[in-house]
């Protein structure tokens, strides 16, 4: 009774559900085939995001060259124009109305190629995987899977694979009530391509010469491992992914930063030193994502992810420092 | 007084809990008291900034809030009260999450909410679809870059998830 409320609750219909039914296992195959999918396909598309009552429509481009490297860019179509470039491990976002450049590059340690093993093997303790069904998304057939939490901590999701390559067409996230909070839906996508430099890269590379640039990077290649804190009570599910000092862009102190993941969702921790000016707000929100800002004696504490604010304030509000390194 | 504590220290059950802020609705006395367990926390740990809201937010919830709200029970009960004011201050904080979070208290832990999505027009600053956005000044905006990049939402979709990030910084738009 409780999952076919559940199902209900994310839009699905039971007897599509009944007509098809199967295992958990290849409900998580599917989402290592979405994974590997969008790293590896050619693609070029119109997506829309949606979150609360704002739309918003981007292109973008994803190749992948004979070498293997992975090249990405993200427009966007509606409002002011803004670009996201991936190059393999740097992502560059271009902000021409503020003149701003940021740049995110990872060490050299990829996470998340695909999903690890050790996190998507607990990943049914915390979600019902089921499959539901066939649908059509962009012009293409796509099959349906579900994550249906089991608990509060996290949200639910649903994807709806392209049928034959797996390429993730829709993305829904669902809140504790099962309602909607964003979707990403392709409404126009063409698979396969040859791959092209020029079509993936920044409009704004020549022009942005004389614009902020802000850098972050992990350190975690030669800071490597502790930075003290730690979670004085583990939220069930949630498993310490990776934890680094590093720079944060607009961050003149080094920034220490924790991510846990239940496999699917991720909270991050980032702790500095009190800034000068301190956010407005403790508890926010970027679509499906939760910010909750806290002190700890002369540290602010930022969690933030795409999880119930229960989640980012029980991690936010059991951190302690335990020392070890330095802060 | 005690059982203005006991409840920030979530040490009561689900009826004492009602009792309890059904009078805090009523009595301006034991608003105050509210509100003086938090400066007192706050000033412990020194966190006066970012708690001095808190209380207030709760104060705000339980004018709009005609529902029993059930208490943070399993987690709270196993905090210890070692220092009364910190452990007061830390279940505030649970508090407001449920206030916000969790409008009909009798839903099981494992099943969603069953309510149509109307049922939740809280207006505090705290409940989730209507929290306040990321405050336009883009300073969060390279956290949730650098947060991007290991969340699996990134393995799945690739670039697309971005956009939050780049949605957060206009605040030109007006958004």
């Amino acid at each position: 009774m409780k999952g076919a409320w559940s199902l209900v609750a994310l839009g699905l219909s039971l007897p599509a559900w009944s007509a098809e039914p199967s295992g958990p296992e290849d409900g998580l195959s599917w989402l290592r085939i979405m994974a590997s999918a969008s790293r590896q396909l050619n693609y070029t598309g119109t997506f829309v995001y949606r979150h609360g009552n704002e739309t918003e429509a981007s292109r973008i481009v994803h190749f992948v060259n004979e070498a293997g490297g992975e090249f990405e860019k993200l427009e966007t179509l509606d409002g002011p124009p803004r670009e996201v470039i991936r190059t393999n491990d740097q992502v560059t976002c271009y902000l021409p109305s503020t003149k701003t450049i940021l740049i995110e590059k990872r060490s050299a340690r990829r996470f998340p190629v695909l999903f690890p093993v050790e996190l998507t093997s607990s990943l049914t303790d915390h979600y019902e995987v089921r499959q539901t069904g066939m649908d059509r998304a962009a012009g293409y057939d796509c099959r349906i899977v579900a994550l249906v939490p089991k608990d509060r901590l996290r949200y639910g999701h649903q994807f709806c694979a392209e049928a034959s390559s797996g390429l993730p067409l829709r993305a829904k996230t669902f809140n504790e009530k099962g309602v909607l909070l964003e979707s990403f839906a392709f409404t126009e996508l063409r698979l396969g391509g040859k791959f092209d430099r020029d079509q993936v890269k920044s409009a704004y590379a020549a022009k942005s010469q004389d614009w902020k640039v802000g850098r972050s990077a992990s350190r975690s290649t030669d800071r490597p491992g502790r930075t003290g804190w730690v979670l004085a009570n583990e939220l069930p599910g949630f498993r310490k992914l990776t934890e680094s000092q590093r720079s944060i862009a607009g961050r003149q102190a080094t920034v220490s930063h924790l991510v846990y993941s239940d496999g699917l969702a991720a909270v991050s921790v980032f702790i500095e030193p009190l800034p000068k000016t301190m956010p407005t707000r403790n508890l926010s929100h970027q679509g499906a994502v939760n910010i909750y800002v806290r002190l700890v004696s002369d540290y602010m504490v930022t969690a933030l992810g795409e999880v119930p604010a229960e989640t980012v304030m029980r991690i936010a509000n059991s951190l302690e420092y335990r020392g070890g390194t330095g802060r | 007084m005690e059982q203005i504590s006991a409840m920030m220290d979530g040490e009561l059950d689900e009826a004492q809990m009602a009792r309890q802020l059904a009078r805090l609705r009523t009595e301006p006395g034991l608003q105050e008291s509210w509100g003086t367990f938090h400066v007192i926390g706050d000033a412990l740990r020194g966190e006066r900034r970012l708690s001095d809201t808190l209380a207030r937010q709760v104060l705000e919830k339980l004018e709009v809030e005609p529902t029993v709200l059930a208490p943070r029970r399993t987690a709270a009960k196993r905090m210890r009260t070692y220092v009364l004011s910190a452990a007061a201050s830390l279940s505030a904080v649970a508090l407001v999450g449920w206030l916000a979070f969790f409008n009909s208290p009798l839903v099981p832990q494992t099943q969603i909410a069953t309510a149509p999505p109307k049922a939740a027009p809280s207006v505090t600053a705290v409940s989730a679809p209507q929290i306040s956005n990321v405050p336009s000044d883009g300073t969060m905006n390279e956290y949730l870059i650098a947060h991007q990049e290991y969340s699996p939402s990134t393995a799945i979709q690739g670039l697309a998830p971005y956009i939050r990030t780049v949605s957060g910084s206009q605040p030109a738009t007006g958004r």
